[in-house]
């Protein structure tokens, strides 16, 4: 997978070193000798002006003789192995996700959730007539006969790929046959004898992350859960550059279409190869996505989307074959896409509407997704509404100076010591707080990297909470006189988080007070759109919020209201649900009749275009003070700071004015 | 505290400097009232303008640059400079007081972001810019439309997103077909955007923040005055 990380090497560099030099590890159990093959990487071929480079293979310096060996004994399919390539040009290099060292954290646990499993595929077994000299209809017309009498099903029809294993089917079974059954009209699957076993798979294609659940369709279990990253992301990394790429490249959508479907099947056979199936065996999916991934995975060129009015190419639901865009299944598998809702918010939330059910309840719940754009949904019973606000990605680690993905190595917890203004943080990938105060001696492998999107808004809200900045989100002058961590260079400052000893890269890593102002600018974002759609519902106060997506399940939600992220709550009304997205779709499989119910929610829903409501300057502005500038957070009386005066500029002004008043 | 005290007795530079401590704090009463305080006295509306107003907003303009003040603190600032400007500007017009120069301003086409241009707008008028706001969404024929109407010094476009950036060049290949390019300093901003792709479509420059914005028009537009520095 594109890290994202890129930088100048000498010419001749080993490829995995200048790889490692960037921080990127790869896999290698042979330490560089070309025997091994953990260390394949992928190198693009051709333009790409995000990065502003053209890549070429013949960049890499020609295959050694190892390494053609080691082609010969296992194909390495273009590939090449990253010890045996020298850097001799610029290159663009993917890295397999089976290449990586350390994988990407991904929260993917599917949560149990009580449902009633009805899916729209059924199994049935047959026995059929068999021919007579005396009998001249086909074997088809004699399984529909069997069908009706025996199962009272009419009016089927056979899918045109299934049909040609009919008559085989019949013969190896002795005419005894298990048909499996798309909502009572279409015959999808034909298996000799007595089987059992129906399989779906429910996948949600996020734009960083795709997941798939593979369910037993029988018994509502979830058998295996698979995930990997998006490989769109090479070509761009926000939604918005891939929109880019789709408009400016004629081979754009192709390419971005041709990968996305790859990972989908690459996750349908590693789910079912998990329990011993084959991806022959799955004849039902649903899938959800934001519309972007909607309209690439259908092969429908997204650049409407990219500009306003945000034109939807479709926003109804769609049952289609999976073979229709691509995907090797069943031949005759079927694939459900949930609807959309606008041109910003897409099957996705409407995963997350079913999942979370708010229009089932009497009291307010707020639901947010977090991500470069995070949907909100709000409301009851009564009425809901849907948003999406523009968060930007700091919360992904973007824009922040020493941000990153949630990796290992990230800073995902942080707490600060109000009276020395020390730090403790937690690090992924090892299981203990790090006290450095504490001395404690830690391995070499979880020396910290960067702070990623959970660390951040915790590191913030802690900050604000020991008084290093204030409300304004601006540093207090008086923090550096009480830490050496709070440092002011001229009139900008900035805290040191982690000393050089404990960081990876030997240099301290570091808040500053742009990045304070970067995750002001985002929560912002996110808080004004739910007051906009309080507004909207006519409610001053909600009963409940959900923290959905991957991103909510690593925020705390006492930092997150600190911060102002999110609406004043009672705390333990503040749940991270995870991947609601994904077991909407989940749940959508397993229960054909959610797929209506999807339909009419997403048709119900009032959209709010909040960037266009007159008061969204005024709510967002109000926004940027931690936790906000106006807005009363009871359930958090107690734990916020007194607010620490500003002196300067206005003790000037007064001295001014005292220096009148004793004149007078 | 302030409606108590009797500014009268103050000496000049003192009501200067509290013009520009009232604005730093957003204080659009207190600024009116130096305002009319220092008409009165023997400085010209321009010299109120500069030395007081203009000078205040610099100083909130480079704070805002280093991260000491915010978006919530500039726009108080902002509103404070405006309550002072409603004063002035029939004045200014009134005496034939030189111009700082006129600016039109807008989001491009396809995007509906408006809080960041905006932002822009008012530190333009901070600054002493006439800036006539196109607000969003605007399309090739508003913007050349207005540029026929006010004929400003500085057009000055935004874009959120990489999917609407592209516009800016459209709007400039316009420009240049109706052989307005030379007449006007063209400033792009926007989250997306950075140097190269300014120079790309042929804008004068691009302007990180509201701050720069500023400092880049003034820098221009005395190139383009021939009164560099």
């Amino acid at each position: 997978m594109p890290s994202g990380r890129k930088g100048r090497v000498l010419k001749g560099t080993n490829l995995l070193q200048a790889a490692q030099d960037l921080g990127v590890e790869l896999e290698s159990i042979c330490g560089g000798r070309q025997t091994c093959g953990k260390c394949q990487i992928i190198v693009e071929d051709g333009n790409f002006p995000k990065h502003g480079i053209a890549s070429h293979p013949n960049h890499l310096s020609p295959q050694s003789a190892l390494e053609l060996e080691y082609n010969q004994e296992h194909e390495l399919d273009g590939r090449r192995l990253a010890c045996a390539a020298e850097v001799l040009g610029d290159v663009l290099i993917t890295v397999p996700e089976e290449s990586q060292a350390h994988k990407q954290v991904i929260a993917k646990a599917a949560t149990q959730r009580i449902i009633e499993v009805d899916p729209a595929v059924r199994q049935v077994y047959v026995e059929v007539q068999p021919p007579t000299l005396g009998d001249p209809r086909g074997d088809w017309e004699r399984l529909t006969t069997a069908l009706e009498t025996q199962w009272g099903l009419t009016g089927l029809t056979i899918d045109t790929k299934t049909l040609p294993a009919l008559q085989s089917a019949l013969r190896e079974g002795d005419f005894n046959l298990t048909v499996t059954i798309w909502q009572e009209t279409e015959v999808l699957r034909l298996q000799p004898g007595y089987k059992e076993g129906l399989y779906g798979l429910a996948i949600d294609v996020g734009s960083t992350t795709v997941v798939a659940h593979l369910c037993d369709l029988r018994t509502g279990e979830v058998l295996s859960t698979q995930s990997a990253m998006n490989p769109q992301v090479r070509f761009g990394e926000d939604l918005m550059s891939r929109v880019s790429y789709a408009n400016s490249d004629p081979q754009g959508l192709a390419r971005m279409n041709r990968v996305i479907i790859q990972t989908l099947n690459e996750l349908a056979d590693k789910a079912a190869a998990d329990v011993n199936l084959t991806s022959q065996d799955i004849t039902d999916v649903v899938i959800v996505g934001n519309t972007v991934m909607h309209h690439i995975l259908l092969g429908i060129n997204p650049t409407q989307l990219g500009v306003a009015p945000f034109a939807l190419a479709t926003y109804s639901p769609l049952d289609i074959k999976a073979r229709d865009i691509g995907m090797n299944l069943n031949p005759a598998s079927r694939v459900h896409i949930l609807p959309l809702i606008a041109g910003h918010v897409g099957a996705d939330n409407v995963g997350v509407m079913l999942a979370e059910s708010p229009q089932d309840q009497e009291q307010i719940s707020l639901i947010v997704d977090i991500g470069t754009n995070a949907e909100i949904i709000l409301g009851d019973r009564k009425q809901v509404l849907v948003a999406s606000s523009p968060t930007g990605p700091a919360f992904e680690g973007a824009q922040i100076t020493h941000g990153q993905r949630a990796a290992p190595g990230a800073i995902e917890r942080v707490r600060i010591n109000p009276d020395t203004l020390e730090p403790r943080f937690r690090v992924i990938g090892y299981r203990d707080w790090i006290d450095p105060q504490a001395g404690d001696s830690i391995p070499i492998t979880v020396k910290a990297t960067g702070i990623c999107g959970s660390g951040i808004i915790e590191a913030v809200a802690e900050m604000f909470l020991a008084g290093i900045i204030n409300s304004k989100g601006h540093f207090a002058p008086s923090a550096a006189d009480r830490s050496r961590r709070v440092q002011f260079n001229g009139p900008t400052a900035e805290y040191v988080l982690v000393d050089e000893q404990l960081s990876a890269s030997g240099s301290p890593i570091v808040i500053t007070q742009n990045d304070v102002r970067a995750i002001q600018l985002a929560k912002a974002a996110l808080y004004a759109g739910s007051k906009l759609l309080m507004d909207h519902r006519g409610v001053d106060h909600i009963s409940r919020v959900v923290l959905a997506g991957a991103f909510g399940t690593f925020i705390n939600p006492f930092h997150a209201m600190v911060l102002g992220l999110i609406p004043d709550c009672e705390l333990e009304n503040v749940n991270a649900v995870g991947n609601a997205a994904g077991d909407g779709a989940r749940l959508a499989l397993l229960n054909h009749h959610l797929r209506l119910k999807a339909a009419q929610l997403a048709r119900s829903a009032n959209y709010v275009e909040t960037p266009l409501e007159t008061s969204f300057q005024e709510e967002f502005v109000a926004a940027l003070n931690i936790p906000h500038a106006s807005h009363p957070f009871p359930h958090l009386a107690g734990s916020l700071p007194e607010e620490v005066p500003e002196e300067s500029k206005r003790e000037r002004r007064n001295r001014i004015r005292m220096k009148y008043k004793t004149t007078d | 505290m302030s409606d108590e005290i009797d500014i009268t007795k103050l000496e000049t530079p003192e009501i200067l400097e509290l013009i520009q401590d009232d604005l730093y704090d957003g204080l659009a009463d207190e600024t009116v009232l130096s305002v009319n305080e220092l008409l009165k006295r023997d400085l010209t509306p321009y010299d109120v303008l500069t030395k007081g107003l203009v000078a205040g907003m610099e100083i909130v303009g480079s704070d805002f640059r280093d991260g000491i003040l915010f978006v919530p603190e500039v726009l108080m600032a902002a509103k404070a400079m405006k309550a002072g400007m409603k004063i002035l500007r029939p004045l200014l017009i009134e005496t034939g007081a030189p111009q700082m120069g006129t600016l039109v301003i807008g989001t491009v086409k396809g995007d509906i972001h408006d809080i960041g241009k905006n932002l822009v707008a008012m530190m333009m008028e901070g600054a002493g810019f006439n800036v006539i706001n196109l607000g969003i969404n605007t399309d090739v024929d508003a913007f050349l439309e207005a540029i026929r109407e006010h004929n400003p010094d500085i057009v000055g476009m935004s874009a959120m997103l990489t999917t609407t950036m592209p516009y800016m060049g459209v709007v400039i290949e316009a420009l240049k077909e109706q052989n307005l390019r030379d007449q006007v300093i063209v400033l792009v901003g926007g989250a997306p955007l950075n140097d190269a792709f300014a120079e790309e479509i042929g804008a004068d420059a691009y302007c990180r923040d509201a701050a720069v914005g500023v400092e880049t028009a003034k820098k221009l537009l005395a190139i383009k005055r021939g009164q560099p520095n």
